[in-house]
């Protein structure tokens, strides 16, 4: 026996594929659009200088911005990153203290901390049951707090001179760069192409469904928190060896603009959709807005404001194309 | 003022080039109540929010109380007299039963302060109207489902509602609750109020409206006094077709043991629940919400922890899982009541949401081995007759039936040796859910055990082979199909085994 013909009438294609559209190539079309008005307003945006700084910047923001990404598709938000690029910064000059040979242990330092402040703030969000706003902001000041009480207010240590082979570029090529991409391409294949990547959009889009299909949802939360740190290390560890000094304020703006990067790039606040493809153009645009805003000789507030219009402009339109039947 | 209290008149609506209604016209009387059936997609959502101010149609008009209506806010509908209760009710579940009825008109002082005597005295006024009790002061949320939808009745008295608009009303009640909401129907239209009643549900219209009205693909099909319709016509005017037979039945012998359940008891509410269940068949399970039918399913599929008992899988001899995951390997799986919330990933296309379950065979190292993938999706579109237009479709974007076939694709792929469906055929069209119903016959012939948990008693009474009725989380008695009737089932779902055996 076999069932029979179907008697709905079609589903109109229309929506969902407008929909698809919009969030798999809209970041890219503004993206362009951009780069366009930048050819006109600051021709200077295509010397090979400002290509060159632009792209090291976005390659900073852009590694915490992966795991940035990857928490909020499982409806989570971290906010402690920042905290971890300044925990990452006095790690890397206490431990390293200015010896090339302790670099490796230094990083190594700096991500198993990196990797229980995740860790910390998965069980939170998952076993306790904080929400992952309250979470990470707590674990934020946490580990704001306990660097300064280390180092007392004033960091001690020397980062190694050998951090400074993040520095090394090859025209457009630097190693920030490479590391970005790298990652990137990594990530968007387990994202797409892995039982794990699946799961983490399953959790996302719908907890209770996935918990009843079997996931473990608690497991796939709380790793995916400890990515998003172990990200923010990484990021860390290029900021120190860009400045290669202790920096109290190292990355700060750039916990919120990864968030904004993902945000912008098509990644849902409530989970379950989006990607990094997404969030890799959602970089490219905020640097190269700010980037602009410099090259106007505009004041940095300005900066603020367009980064703010350019946010709230790319989730009114995520909202218009994502209205539900 | 002519003898219609409203007139729709050739109205027509498309969206971006699908053709959503067209030249469809209604016409109400004061006092009745008007049945509008159809199936998903048929356009009687769209018509109502028309009729809402929603969406302005494109063509058309409307006459209301005897004047042509243009273009209005929803502020002004509703001040004209007009009122829609949606499926999703649209109240605050920290508020008061009060300030809910009179949310954002509620009688204020002379400086704006809330005057509280005046909320609770023209509040108890309405209920009284309606013949309901209620405690005033009791927060929403501590409300029954079925309350609630009585406070949202409640607020559109509060509106001086002559026209009512229930979108699906039954589809979040049972039983008594059913029955109450119709008696406060029958008293609303005894008061002149004209009621549009959206449902699903043959049995309903046939029980309460005066006229019908049958949307089919943006058309209009028929009009018609009740009286004049019986339950084959209706199906075919939704469907398009003659349907022989609404519950497909085969004979088939008692089975194997597969599944026994003994003395399960949780914290919720199960308390000493034992169940067989046979190879190839059917156990319908039957009680009103509340009646631990739900937690039931979700203690047997490992969902909620036990607090007594065992269930083993005879041929698997799986016994004692403690989680979804341990049910599912051992070949058992839900389809829950709450598609959307529990079942489905809306936001994910059709492809993640058939393999998610079995991904350990769909994968190497970790890795999706994608053909494999898209074999299992394209086997599951056909054997369940999946509309869509992509595997990599959004689940979101399709019909009510066509997501519970999602639902139980994604359960076939992991081929197990016991279903649970709780409320299988809910907010699904008439098309759909006789698929539903022949796709269970299938896999009861492959030798699937089904454990359906239905409001709807024909549904349980056609279609089960035994049925077992729950009642304050304990098993009020088990029926044959042959003993079974509705008045039976009701009986032991609201009396319980002991008070029922003595009546």
């Amino acid at each position: 026996m076999s069932l029979a013909k179907p008697y709905e009438s079609p589903v109109p294609d229309r929506r969902w594929k407008t929909r698809k559209f919009v969030a798999d190539y809209g970041v890219y079309i503004a993206l362009v659009i951009l780069l366009l008005v930048g050819a006109v307003l600051t021709p200077k945006l295509y010397s090979v200088d400002t290509i060159a700084v632009v792209m090291r910047q976005a390659s900073q923001l852009g590694i915490v911005a992966i795991g940035q990404t990857m928490v909020l598709l499982v409806a989570g938000l971290d906010l402690s990153v920042g905290g971890i690029f300044i925990m990452t910064s006095v790690v890397v000059a206490e431990v390293g203290n200015g010896r090339n040979e302790m670099v490796i242990p230094a990083i190594a330092t700096a991500m198993a901390l990196g990797g229980l402040v995740g860790l910390g703030n998965g069980l939170l969000v998952t076993k306790r049951r904080v929400p992952p706003f309250v979470a990470t902001l707590g674990m934020l000041v946490l580990v704001k707090g306990a660097t300064q009480a280390y180092t007392r207010g004033v960091p001690g240590g020397f980062v190694p001179d050998v951090l400074g082979i993040v520095n090394r570029s090859w025209s457009f090529l630097s190693v920030p760069l490479i590391l970005w991409f790298g990652l990137s391409a990594i990530f968007i294949f387990i994202l797409r192409g892995t039982s794990y990547g699946r799961k983490v959009y399953a959790v996302g889009s719908n907890i209770e469904a996935a918990r009843l299909s079997g996931i473990p949802v608690d497991a796939i939360r709380i790793s995916v928190y400890i990515l998003g740190s172990l990200f923010a290390v990484v990021s860390g560890v290029v900021l120190t060896g860009y400045v290669l000094y202790v920096d109290r304020f190292i990355g700060s703006g750039l916990d919120l603009d990864s968030i904004a990067a993902a945000v912008v790039g098509g990644t849902a606040f409530v989970g379950g959709r989006g990607g990094l493809l997404g969030t890799i153009a959602g970089v490219l645009i905020i640097q190269i807005l700010s980037t602009m805003v410099v090259l106007l000789g505009l004041d940095v507030e300005v900066q603020f404001i367009i980064k703010g219009l350019v946010i709230l402009g790319a989730v009114t339109l995520y909202s218009v194309a994502n209205v539900e039947s | 003022m002519s003898e219609f209290i409203l007139e729709m008149r050739n109205i027509s609506k498309s969206f971006a080039g699908v053709q959503a209604l067209k030249d469809v016209s209604i016409r109400c009387r004061p006092g009745l109540v008007y049945g509008l059936v159809g199936e998903n997609g048929a356009g009687k959502s769209t018509l109502m929010k028309i009729l809402a101010g929603a969406y302005s149609a494109d063509a058309g008009e409307i006459t209301y109380k005897g004047e042509r209506r243009d273009q209005a806010s929803t502020a002004e509908i509703i001040a004209s007299g007009i009122s829609i209760i949606y499926q999703e009710l649209a109240l605050v579940g920290q508020m008061s039963v009060a300030e809910n009825i009179f949310l954002g008109r509620e009688p204020r002082h002379a400086l704006g302060i809330l005057n509280l005597p005046e909320l609770h005295a023209r509040s108890a006024v309405l209920l009284k109207r309606l013949g309901i009790e209620l405690d005033l002061d009791l927060p929403v949320s501590e409300l029954t489902i079925a309350q609630q939808q009585l406070v949202e009745i409640a607020k559109a008295l509060s509106q001086h509602a002559d026209l009512i608009v229930m979108d699906e009303p039954s589809a979040i009640l049972a039983g008594s609750e059913l029955d109450q909401l119709f008696e406060i129907i029958q008293n609303l239209v005894e008061q002149g109020v004209t009621i549009i009643y959206i449902s699903h549900r043959l049995e309903e219209v046939f029980r309460i409206a005066d006229e019908v009205t049958v949307l089919k693909d943006g058309e209009l099909v028929a009009t018609r006094p009740i009286g004049e319709l019986d339950r084959a016509t209706l199906v075919e005017y939704m469907v398009g077709r003659p349907l022989d037979e609404v519950f497909p039945q085969t004979e088939h012998e008692q089975g194997e043991l597969v599944l026994a359940a003994k003395d399960l008891a949780t914290d919720t509410i199960l308390d000493g629940v034992s169940l067989e269940l046979y190879a190839g068949e059917i156990l319908g399970i039957a009680g009103m919400v509340g009646s631990g039918r739900t937690e039931l399913a979700r203690a047997l599929f490992g969902a909620d922890p036990l607090t007594g008992g065992s269930i083993e899988l005879v041929d698997k001899g799986a016994s004692a899982w403690g989680s979804p995951a341990q049910a599912i390997g051992a070949g058992l799986v839900l389809a829950p009541e709450d598609r959307k919330a529990h079942g489905l990933f809306t936001t994910l296309s059709v492809r993640i949401n058939v393999s998610i379950p079995i991904l350990s065979t769909l994968t190497r190292l970790g890795v999706l081995k994608r053909r494999a993938e898209d074999q299992v999706v394209r086997e599951a579109q056909e054997r369940l007759s999946i509309v869509m237009s992509s595997p990599d479709q959004e689940t979101q974007f399709l019909s009510g039936g066509n997501q519970q076939k999602v639902v139980l694709a994604k359960w076939l792929s992991t081929d197990p040796a016991v279903i649970i469906l709780d409320e299988p055929t809910r907010g699904v069209d008439v098309g759909a859910k006789f698929e539903i119903y022949r796709l269970m016959r299938q896999l009861n012939d492959r030798g699937i055990a089904i454990v359906m948990i239905s409001s709807e008693l024909p549904e349980i009474i056609g279609m089960s082979d035994r049925i077992m009725v729950m009642n304050d989380g304990r098993v009020a008695g088990e029926l044959t199909r042959d003993e079974a009737g509705e008045a039976r089932i009701i009986e032991l779902a609201t009396l319980g085994a002991a008070e029922a055996g003595q009546s």
